[in-house]
């Protein structure tokens, strides 16, 4: 494993080892940072990967191993050690205060000279500008964090770092959240940083991204670093098969080919929901759906795609009946299934465990009832049966949400709501930060559902791939409203610009 | 049962709390320059030194510990932070001795059963302005049931002195209630009431209510996770928090009830030295769990016993001994609650692995 020949190491960690209970997290893992190179780290879920960059920012200290920079071993006490060392990190999960504005949250982030109390907001304000002018990151500074998008929450996350002007940028799943659009700016201000001398640090699931991006590479698996190399030496399989390993690899192979494969259209059926003329407002008041139309047929996969914050949200809550719209028309089946974008927090209880949480939407089933009660035996009999069916990675029935991986928390999810669903099933995100076997599980599982012919499927998700691969019909959602995708514009360049083009004349952005 | 998954926070915890706590109260004792040794005899003595004393201390004074307790722990299971357990005991208390004092054209019995659900209602009714105001209008209850114990304490005040004075009209106190409608002793020769015997009961339905029903899992769902269970499970969270938060000041309530019939036999004021506020010192001990609330409540009915007798026998000042029974809960709970939050990090370490 060399160390960076063409750019001078900044900060280097090595053998670094980490436990939690009785996950062992990391076991050996090293990682070697240049100044001035974008630096991918690849790996399935549970990998390390997260565990190491928390490492790096000084969140948490490993059990054994060192992190040197400068040449110098550092210990990182507390993330203010890591800031002073010039290391900023942007989180995975979001860490801004909710009640406080984008500007507020940002002036948190920065170290303000001069005496006196007062937030310098107007200095903060200005520089925000700059940068967000400089970087193409628009973010509305008035807004209330609480009532942004998660698009738009992680353009502040990114901002918040930035301000600080970190020599070392790491950045945890930074694209998971983003439209193709925002991905290929976030890329090439990433670019930008490394040309200006500093290290830029990324954890991330997609190949293609880190290969466009990156300049070296390391693998994690199992805790430990597997791989390490310059972009122009390794090739999408290799780092593929060194991130799942041999066995692995085949396991991949097969889903992608599931997924691939699309199998012919069966004539779908008569529709089961259909929205006319729907319009609802969003968290700030504004319009957040308008003259919305859409038809949902039994065994078809209706495709919504769109930059967050267009009015997915809007658009799920009706179609799942938790909104009732302001105006129009929408005719929603009783209890259709649900899958929310949010696992932990809209997903699951996470002090539940498997068999309750899966009793959740199920518990109107009359089989699980009798009069006042629930029948437990009844429902960890059917949690058994769902975890071999879904093969949900869970020791037993009594197995807590909280203590699953990402992946059997979705097929928890999954699980319950394609069961509950018989004639509609809305997905919204349904592979956000999922690794690539959940997320072919949950394609493959969507597929089937589609082949059997009797349900009807929403899927609203910002990731563009996704969509363009499972959908029957694709429909675009721009600014609230919904535009059909003709059938020759089907690409990712078609669809992409639609996305980011559409509806713009039509309304002044808020943004800066 | 979430606690019975983890025997170490169930058992070991309290047990390395409440060995603690003994030994803080016993320095500070010393400190104080008394004997500790003579007073933790005493108070050992008063609280489980013969069959009277476990009977009628320890067991009689555990009842109010119980209810309220449960009361606490079924509002905090529904993510209802009702800090108002003493203003609804005296709610309860107030309604138990009107009903009580009057409607005794009723054959015994069934005026102390109207005696007993006066008490729940009475303690629900002083629930329900803090419940509609959380509901309808998301204001925290940690203020609006705090602020309306003050006002509870202060109504049954002004009650004993004026509508439900003694007639001779000298005590701040209410008229004794008639044989009838007083609990019964379990035991002839005991002071330990029938109202033990309901506490324990209702903390078994509780528990059954809470694991084994369909309502009892909207609770807890709701209670756990407000946001997962109105988008997965469909729940209509308000009329359950309404519903949770209402139970629990009925619980409260008749904790007042149960101790004018079963021990006082009147209203009077100070009827409780802060019983509704050591319930969260019992609830959270008891891990939130209804069954665990026997235990915790007899433990600190023990410890309030064994204070009395501490003073008595060991000269200890009341104000002395006031202090230690703070000291005992604090300790009870910091140890308790760090070592359930360190099991609980030991175990979830896993979410960190990503």
């Amino acid at each position: 494993m060399s160390s960076s020949a063409d750019a001078p190491v900044a900060v280097r960690l090595r053998d670094v080892h980490k436990r939690f209970g009785a996950v062992h997290a990391l076991r050996g893992a090293d990682l070697s940072l240049g100044f001035g190179e974008v630096h991918a780290v690849l790996g399935e879920n549970g990998a390390g990967k997260t565990t190491l960059l928390r490492i790096l920012a000084g969140l948490i200290p490993p059990d054994r191993g060192e992190v040197i920079v400068g040449g110098r071993v550092a210990r990182f006490r507390t993330p203010r050690d890591a800031w002073s060392a010039g290391i900023g990190l942007v989180h995975q999960h979001f860490t801004l205060v909710a009640r406080f504005t984008v500007l507020e949250n940002l002036a948190l982030g920065v170290r303000w000279g001069g005496g006196g109390f007062a937030l310098p907001l107007r200095d903060v304000r200005r520089r925000v500008e700059r940068l967000a002018e400089e970087t193409g990151l628009a973010v509305p500074p008035d807004a209330q964090v609480g009532t942004l998008g998660v698009g738009e929450r992680q353009r502040v996350e990114i901002l918040k770092v930035l301000l600080r002007e970190p020599r070392v940028l790491a950045l945890d799943e930074p694209t998971a959240v983003l439209a193709p659009g925002e991905v290929d700016m976030l890329l090439r201000l990433l670019r930008t940083q490394a040309a200006e001398g500093r290290c830029v640090v990324l954890v991330a699931h997609k190949l293609d991204e880190v290969l466009s991006v990156a300049d070296r590479v390391t693998v994690l698996r199992g805790g430990r670093t597997v791989l390490e190399a310059a972009r122009s030496e390794v090739s999408a399989d290799l780092l593929a098969t060194a991130m799942v390993g041999e066995a692995g690899a085949l396991v991949l192979g097969e889903s992608a080919a599931t997924t691939a494969v699309r199998r012919p259209a069966p004539a779908p059926g008569e529709p089961v929901a259909r929205l006319e003329g729907v319009t609802l407002s969003g968290p700030r008041g504004e319009r957040a759906l308008k003259d919305v139309a859409l038809e949902v047929r039994r065994g078809e996969i209706v495709g919504i795609a769109g930059v967050e914050g267009n009015g997915q949200r809007e658009l799920a809550k009706v179609l799942s009946r938790r909104a009732q719209p302001l105006g129009g028309r929408a005719t929603v089946p009783p209890d259709p299934g649900f899958i929310p974008q949010d696992r932990a927090r809209e997903g699951l209880v996470p002090d539940f465990d498997v068999a309750e949480n899966l009793a959740l939407a199920l518990h109107r089933r009359g089989e699980w009832r009798r009069g006042p009660l629930l029948l437990w035996q009844n429902v960890r009999a059917t949690a058994r049966d769902l975890i071999a069916r879904y093969r949900i990675a869970a020791p037993s029935t009594r197995s807590l949400a909280r203590a699953l991986s990402g992946g059997n928390q979705q097929r928890v999810v999954v699980a319950r709501e394609l069961e509950s669903g018989r004639d509609l099933l809305v997905a919204e995100n349904p592979t956000r930060g999922l690794d690539v076997a959940a997320t072919a599980f949950v394609h493959e599982e969507l597929l089937r559902l589609r082949a059997r012919g009797d349900t009807g499927i929403a899927l609203l998700s910002t990731d563009l791939d996704e969509v363009l691969a499972l959908a029957d019909r694709i429909l675009v959602m721009v600014r609230g409203r919904l535009v059909e995708v003709p059938e020759d514009a089907r690409t990712r360049l078609g669809v992409g610009a639609l996305m980011l083009s559409a509806g713009e004349s039509q309304e002044s952005s808020s943004s800066v | 049962m979430r606690s019975g998954a983890f025997p170490f926070a169930a058992i070991v915890a309290p047990a390395a709390a409440f060995a603690l706590s003994l030994l803080v109260a016993g320095v500070s004792l010393w400190l104080g320059g008394h004997d500790p040794l003579r007073a933790g005899a005493a108070l050992l003595g008063g609280a489980i030194g013969s069959t009277d004393a476990i009977l009628s201390v320890t067991l009689v004074r555990s009842v109010p510990f119980i209810l309220t307790g449960l009361a606490v722990a079924l509002a905090f299971r529904a993510g209802v932070w009702n800090i108002g357990a003493e203003g609804q005991l005296y709610a309860g208390a107030l309604a138990a001795t009107w009903v009580g004092l009057g409607f005794s054209w009723l054959p015994g019995p069934l005026h102390l059963a109207l005696v007993l659900a006066a008490a729940a209602v009475g303690g629900a009714l002083w629930a329900l302005v803090p419940a509609l105001l959380r509901v309808r209008l998301g204001v925290g209850e940690v203020i609006t049931t705090l602020v309306l114990n003050f006002v509870a304490i202060d109504l049954a005040s002004w009650a004993v002195r004026g509508p439900l004075q003694e007639s001779r009209r000298v005590f701040p106190q209410s008229e004794a209630l008639a044989l009838d409608v007083r609990l019964p002793a379990l035991w002839a020769g005991t002071r330990l009431h029938w109202g033990f015997v309901l506490a324990a009961v209702l903390a078994v339905a509780l528990w059954w209510v809470l694991g084994r029903t369909l309502i009892g899992f909207k609770v807890r769902a709701v209670g756990s996770s407000p946001e997962a269970a109105r988008v997965s499970g469909r729940i209509a969270v308000q009329p359950v928090t309404l519903g949770a938060f209402l139970a629990s000041g009925a619980f409260a309530g008749l904790a007042g009830g149960v101790e004018v019939a079963g021990v006082t036999y009147a209203l009077y004021e100070g009827l409780s030295p802060g019983h509704g506020y050591t319930a969260i010192a019992v609830a959270l001990l008891a891990g939130l769990n209804p069954l665990a609330v026997i235990p915790a409540g007899i433990l600190f009915g023990g410890l309030e016993g064994g204070a009395g007798a501490m003073q008595r026998f060991a000269s200890v000042p009341a104000a002395w001994v006031g202090g230690v029974e703070a000291l005992v809960i604090l300790c009870v709970l910091a140890i308790h609650q760090g070592v359930r939050r360190f099991g609980r990090a030991a175990r979830d370490g896993g979410d960190e692995g990503a």
